[in-house]
């Protein structure tokens, strides 16, 4: 038994459930014990995680069957997930030492981090289908207790994701039961079905379903903005962000590739939800006011990109989408971890109230100015080199995919409208000048344990951009990719980010050569009025605040401009938050119901008779029979 | 590929130097041809040279409580998005071969960068009007480039159909002008050039006479000198990637004459933006956004239409 538990494949998920269960367990007067066992048990499983990515790519062991239920299997795709899954747990374990300190309950927040990191690993590893379901719905679990960490206001939020995960787990139950039925087997890499069965295409539909919610696709993605608004930012960083978009497009890749090989049909339409949610979510997210909020629209419209390369159904696509989503997770949790920061430097989200902390938060600044340019493809950072293979892969399938040009330039405008978001957060941020409200704080850059997980994604954002083939995609993507890759022609991310500094060297240059080697620091000019209560000889002291740019109503435009107006109306109403639809309907009927429930004594005794005179006659008529 | 010859591609030929030089040349053009329009003598041929080097000898402001890094840093940019733009596109037109399939959607990408520089500039110059500016350049991006993408897949689909290749090089080989989905992509492309470029009329970003310079407000000597330097690049980059797109390229292989010939296209295409800046008023931020998204993508998706069907 102990030599079972002690197998390097069983390993990564025992020991973190239960270095969960002793950090639950300890006094909370030994709380340096419990963030050492939080942050140490996660690092040791990533190293866990890394031995078996090695051992496999050594022709090492890659099964292990204990009994039927207990059938694990590694290749290295799972392999692939599963590294990202321990790294982003190391990450977010060490970042919420400082983003959670102080807070209530945090032996119960580490345990349950510990046990998602635990059963996330074994949700990927899982061979049999029982044993699959088993751990995506205890991820339902630890996601719902998670996002109730962000107390009161949270549990709204917690519910209605539990509520949206659950009910695609059920999908997934489905799905699972009609693949047993029509094959008879329960081990996932003995099913594959063809499109030839009306039955096998619900399967693949309810497979899909699971996988589009628990990435938060639309039009299942509700749950994630209203998580990422209530929820600890170091929970969105870390479940949100990034492992719930890993298994989600674990889940994918697998039903995509594998269980199920997709006809013309569904492929594009899920091209089609791909391209929705790409500009969709992106419209949402810009005329956000709240940062959270904000982040949590493009973590749903990121994931269209994900879906647009695995659905086309080429091997370089396919590459792009699982590429793009490992990239995601890390730009992704890096703005989220910033925000976190300065949430908890500047006591606030809401972009109105902020302003100016370029300056006071250095190291944050410039891991988020990365992180934003590296969401919004702008090369030679990671996010242009996954989207760029994503759109070979679409072009690649051409016709294959259906409306392929619509496809493309959906993607391509997701980025420029990506872009303009972030600009605003940037600005608003960041940049501009603070409101008085916000000048009075005393806002300093957070701690070594908070700065460094944010920075250290960011700067992995510029290698894995730079390097992206020697790296990232030569030992994790490629290996993963069902097929052949044939790349018709490779972005040239080292030469080209060579060109780059090379520009930026030479301007340095004129710099050095020039006065901006020691430049003046004067006033701005902004046509006379002052923008700021300064002593200038000669004149009065003036104050002058109208003439605050705060940057959140940059997109005022084309908020009020004629169909989007309708758009972003009908997004006020919940319209295209299936959570809220689905309880308007349910309550439709409840209600009819409802006008049944009189509790009037009378009525209630009509329908009994009533009622008992059906069963008599239809006694009598099956007995007449 | 060597380092060093790639560095030196990038800095000399055909990158930053060689595309500086011509660009300061196209920015004469542009000032000769307005000076004509408005019937003056126009300026020596030397004079946009003069000018870039005057600003190096100003002296450099940065605004009080700015963020004087991304300050200084947001020109080198513009400056190093628009060498890299450059050298794909050169790349594909003088070294035959090179280049590599999908660099079309690379040198589009990396030819916002120049916007992107002078939005981060004007942001971290912390002064209103130079955020309203840098918001306006934003949403002028967002308008032009729904637009843009569209027009340039037109080429993409032809090249991709005649020779199964979306290299740049092997683009410049086919002349999608010649067909009626080309001319209109055509169109569609050149409006959003002067959109790219921000000249009249989409020039609401710096609009000088109510943002006195927006973007740029702040500005001054070497690093307002680099940015007036990128603008000169990207006005011969943008033209020069839309003949080889749409116009059948340079020619340099077939000789002397017809690699002329070929200049003298990018030279029409730049004296066609310069008559509409000479001859149009500025339209307002919401205005241009309602053009780009409302009947320029409605020609751009004509186009492609008709590019589907083969037309």
């Amino acid at each position: 038994m102990m030599e079972m538990l002690l197998h390097p494949m069983i390993l990564p998920i025992t020991l973190p459930v239960v270095a969960g269960v002793v950090c639950l367990l300890l006094p909370r007067q030994l709380h340096k014990v419990r963030d050492i066992i939080a942050v140490g048990a996660s690092a040791v499983t990533l190293l866990l995680a890394l031995r078996l990515l090695v051992a496999l790519r050594g022709g090492g062991l890659y099964t292990f069957a204990a009994c039927p239920l207990v059938n694990l299997r590694l290749d290295a795709l799972s392999g692939f997930v599963m590294v990202a899954i321990a790294l982003f747990g190391v990450l977010s374990a060490l970042y919420s030492l400082g983003y959670m300190a102080g807070r209530e309950r945090l032996n119960e927040y580490y345990a349950y981090l510990l046990w998602t990191v635990g059963i996330s690993c074994g949700a990927v590893l899982a061979n049999h289908f029982l044993l699959l379901l088993i751990f995506w719905g205890m991820l339902g679990v630890t996601l719902y207790l998670m996002i109730g960490m962000g107390g009161s206001k949270a549990s709204a939020a917690a519910k209605k994701t539990f509520i949206v995960i659950g009910g695609s787990d059920c999908l997934l139950m489905l799905g699972i039961a009609i693949a047993w039925h029509v094959t008879g087997r329960m081990l996932m890499d003995e099913v594959t079905l063809t499109m030839t069965r009306k039955l096998n295409v619900l399967a693949f539909l309810c497979f899909t379903v699971a996988a589009l919610a628990k990435a938060g696709a639309m039009p299942f993605h509700s749950w994630v903005p209203d998580c990422g608004e209530k929820a600890p930012l170091s929970v969105s960083a870390f479940l949100p962000a990034s492992l719930d978009k890993l298994l989600g497009i674990y889940l994918l890749a697998r039903t995509m590739h594998g269980l199920f090989v997709a006809s013309y049909a569904l492929r594009v339409l899920l091209m089609l939800v791909g391209a929705a949610t790409v500009m969709c979510a992106v419209m949402m997210a810009l005329v956000q006011h709240d940062l959270r909020r904000l982040l949590a629209y493009h973590a749903v419209s990121q994931v269209g990109y994900m879906v647009l390369g695995i659905a086309s159904g080429t091997a370089i696509g396919m590459a792009g989408g699982l590429f793009h989503m490992l990239n995601h997770a890390m730009y992704k949790s890096s703005l989220f971890m910033c925000a976190g920061s300065v949430e908890r430097q500047a006591g606030t989200c809401d972009l109105d109230r902020l302003g100016g902390l370029g300056r006071a938060m250095p190291i944050t600044f410039v891991s988020c100015l990365v992180a934003a340019m590296a969401i919004s493809g702008v090369p030679p950072l990671n996010g242009f080199a996954s989207k760029w293979m994503v759109y070979q892969g679409i072009i690649e399938a051409g016709n294959q995919s259906g409306p392929w040009v619509i496809w493309i330039v959906a993607a391509m405008f997701g980025s420029a409208l990506t872009l303009a978001s972030f600009v605003k957060i940037l600005h608003a941020v960041f940049l501009r000048k603070p409101p008085a409200e916000a000048e009075r704080r005393n806002v300093s850059e957070v701690g070594f344990s908070m700065w460094f997980p944010t920075a250290f994604l960011g700067l992995m954002c510029l290698v894995f951009g730079v390097f992206w083939k020697r790296l990232p995609y030569t030992f994790l993507v490629e290996p993963a990719v069902v097929g052949e890759v044939t790349i018709p022609g490779l972005w040239w991310g080292a030469p080209a980010a060579l060109v780059l500094l090379a520009g930026i060297a030479a301007g340095l240059v004129i710099y050095a050569l020039t006065t901006a080697r020691k430049p003046r620091v004067c006033a701005t000019y902004i046509g006379g009025e002052l923008m700021e209560a300064a002593d200038i000889p000669g004149e009065a002291r003036s104050d002058s605040r109208d003439v605050e740019v705060s940057g959140v109503d940059f997109y005022r435009t084309i908020e009020t401009m004629a169909p989007f107006r309708g758009f972003y109306a009908a997004a006020r109403q919940k319209a295209f938050d299936i959570y809220d639809v689905g309880t308007k309907i349910l309550f439709y009927f409840v209600d009819i119901l409802r006008a049944a429930h009189t509790g009037l004594l009378p009525t209630y005794l009509t329908w009994l008779v009533a009622g008992m005179l059906f069963v008599v006659w239809w006694l009598v008529r099956a007995g007449g029979g | 590929m060597n380092p060093a010859v790639i560095i030196l591609k990038a800095l000399i030929f055909p990158g930053l130097l060689f595309t500086a030089v011509l660009g300061l040349v196209t920015s004469w053009v542009d000032r000769f041809v307005t000076a004509r329009v408005q019937m003056r003598v126009g300026p020596p041929f030397l004079q946009p040279f003069y000018d870039v080097a005057k600003l190096m000898i100003k002296e450099t402001c940065v605004p009080a409580g700015g963020s004087t890094w991304l300050f200084l840093g947001a020109p080198l940019v513009g400056l190093s998005g628009v060498t890299l733009g450059a050298l794909v596109v050169w790349s594909a037109l003088l070294f035959g071969g090179r280049g590599f399939s999908g660099d079309v959607i690379v040198a589009l990408y990396v030819l916002t960068l120049p916007a992107v520089g002078v939005i981060l500039g004007s942001f971290a110059s912390r002064n209103p009007l130079a955020s309203l500016g840098g918001s306006r350049e934003m949403k002028l991006l967002l308008s032009y480039e729904l637009p843009l993408a569209l027009a340039v897949l037109v080429p993409v689909m032809q090249s991709y159909a005649a020779v199964q290749s979306i290299r740049l090089a092997d683009m410049a080989t086919q002349l999608p002008v010649a067909s009626v989905s080309g001319v209109l992509a055509l169109v569609v492309a050149i409006l959003c050039m002067q959109a790219k470029l921000t000249l009249v009329p989409f020039d609401a970003p710096e609009a000088e006479t109510e943002l006195t310079g927006g973007a740029y407000m702040e500005y001054s000597g070497p690093p307002l000198g680099l940015f007036k330097l990128t603008r000169a690049m990207m006005l011969v980059t943008m033209p020069l990637f839309l003949v080889t797109v749409f116009c059948g390229g340079l020619d340099v292989a077939d000789g002397v004459l017809p690699a002329l010939l070929g200049l003298l296209k990018v030279l029409g295409l730049v004296v066609v933006i310069v008559l509409i800046r000479n001859t149009a008023p500025r339209v307002r931020t919401d205005q241009a956004v309602r053009f780009f998204w409302g009947p320029v993508t409605l020609v751009a998706l004509v186009a492609v239409g008709l590019g589907m069907m083969g037309l």
